[in-house]
């Protein structure tokens, strides 16, 4: 049962990413149909719709879900945050490894493969991220890039109500990602879905927590803060599926990329 | 005997320095953003007062970055169909859109440590790479792209994070052009209000 479910689980999503993107062909490079009209290639057939959930987020984002991360913020001391954030970090391991897979990435999945079982135990289930310490660098994968590299389109960019930007083939992935995710599995086994829930909520306000200022900066300083929170998003997710930082060459294989460089400005906007 | 070999060490020193006049431009590309990322970093930093920062990022970006060519990119294609009064108007609308709206966004990474990585030639352009750490530890990636403007370095372009800062920016502003039915005259409107009010 268990070792059936994932074919079938990702047959399932190869299915769906083929509808939703029409059937793109798999040896097409990702990403030249935008580079090819990207003056004025903003991909957003639904714009005005998303203008207004985009609206809609920004105000459940004022009213709810800033005040709870500030909250999270002044509550929580910093050394438990970074534990707490290095922890649910190390839970997606074993999703990042699947994608690394995928993608044929060996090097990338030996560092997660190695980061899991170095901070799983030294690091006291993940709460302290000691392969770092020791020259093995984290980095994020997750399905959306895996179905990018195998050359689905994106599809239209969408808000998702609440979670933010995304298009069809990111939204794919992020139910792939959770459904194939063993954590996951095991509450599911135990019927324990508050703990599916509870993880998904506290991940949110860690990486709220961490943007609070960067997201404000850029409404404050921005002529068309949707236009802008738009490329930023795009822009990451292509640097994302290129593994641009982490094709770089590296002396030590073990150690071997840059992938563990945050996005900075466009953290949150495309984790 | 000496001084002849004195002579023959000069002359090896001088050909070795002009066979490699690459190597000595990657590594002043080099030393151009090391200087420039501590100065900025550090006039970022909270120590130094809001008026004084814009001062000196308004002086940073007019000396050190390629401001026309990166205004003409930024335009896109309606920097053709704007007429040459929109054209001065909006770069100098531009610039001091960019100077404000980046001390702001960056003022979160004042005091960091800065360092620069690497440097890699790409076409006419030289890429040299750098990154910040943060105080949680994370690692910020900065690429900057530099152009010989007569014997000056020019930045082009700065990618954070893999994003470049100049897609970004045309993006926004064919945006906001699309929404004012296509006229540049509108995305400059805009700019002005923005810069009259507080910020």
């Amino acid at each position: 049962m268990r070792v059936r479910r994932l074919p079938l689980l990702l047959s399932g999503i190869v299915a769906a990413g083929l509808a939703v993107s029409g059937c793109a062909a798999p040896g097409a490079a990702p990403g030249t149909a935008q580079t090819a009209s990207a003056e004025e290639g903003f991909n957003d057939p639904f714009e005005d719709t998303n203008r207004g959930i985009f609206d809609f987020n920004k105000a459940v984002d004022d009213a709810v879900l800033v005040p709870v991360a500030k909250t999270y913020r002044t509550v929580v001391p910093p050394p438990m945050r970074q534990s707490l954030h290095d922890f649910m970090r190390n839970l997606n391991g074993p999703v990042i490894f699947m994608n690394d897979m995928l993608q044929g990435q060996i090097g990338l999945a030996g560092n997660t493969l190695a980061r899991l079982a170095v901070n799983t135990t030294i690091g006291v289930g993940g709460m302290f991220d000691v392969a770092k310490l020791i020259g093995i660098p984290y980095h994020s994968n997750d399905l959306g890039i895996t179905l990018a590299v195998w050359g689905f389109v994106e599809g239209p960019y969408v808000i998702v109500p609440v979670l933010g930007p995304s298009n069809p083939r990111d939204i794919i992935g992020q139910i792939g990602d959770g459904l194939a995710d063993p954590g996951n599995y095991v509450a599911g086994q135990h019927h324990l879905y508050y703990a599916v829930l509870a993880r998904t909520v506290t991940s949110g306000i860690d990486s709220r927590s961490r943007n609070i200022e960067t997201l404000a900066d850029i409404e404050k300083t921005a002529l068309d803060n949707y236009a802008t929170i738009r490329s930023l998003y795009r822009q990451r997710r292509q640097a994302q599926i290129r593994h641009e930082q982490s094709n770089l060459p590296s002396p030590n294989p073990l150690s071997g990329s840059d992938g563990a460089s945050e996005p900075a400005m466009s953290y949150s906007i495309a984790k | 005997m000496l001084r002849r070999s004195a002579a023959i060490g000069v002359l090896a020193v001088t050909a070795l320095f002009f066979a490699m006049p690459r190597e000595a431009t990657a590594q002043d590309a080099r030393g151009f953003i090391s200087r420039l990322g501590t100065e900025a970093i550090q006039v970022l930093g909270p120590s130094v007062s809001p008026a004084r920062r814009l001062a000196r990022f308004r002086e940073l970006f007019r000396d050190d970055f390629d401001v026309p060519g990166i205004g003409q990119f930024v335009l896109g294609r309606y920097w053709r169909t704007a007429t040459p009064e929109e054209q001065k108007d909006f770069l100098r609308l531009f610039q001091e859109y960019i100077v404000r709206a980046y001390s702001t966004r960056l003022a979160e990474y004042g005091g960091e440590p800065f360092r620069v990585t690497g440097s890699r030639p790409n076409g006419a352009e030289t890429i040299v790479s750098s990154e910040i750490i943060r105080a949680n530890g994370s690692r910020i990636a900065i690429d900057w792209h530099l152009i010989d403007h007569g014997g000056a370095h020019k930045i082009i372009d700065v990618y954070v994070g893999g994003v470049s800062m100049k897609v970004t920016q045309r993006d926004e502003f064919a945006s906001v052009i699309q929404r004012n039915g296509g006229r540049v005259a509108g995305l400059i409107t805009q700019l002005r209000q923005k810069l009259g009010g507080a910020g």
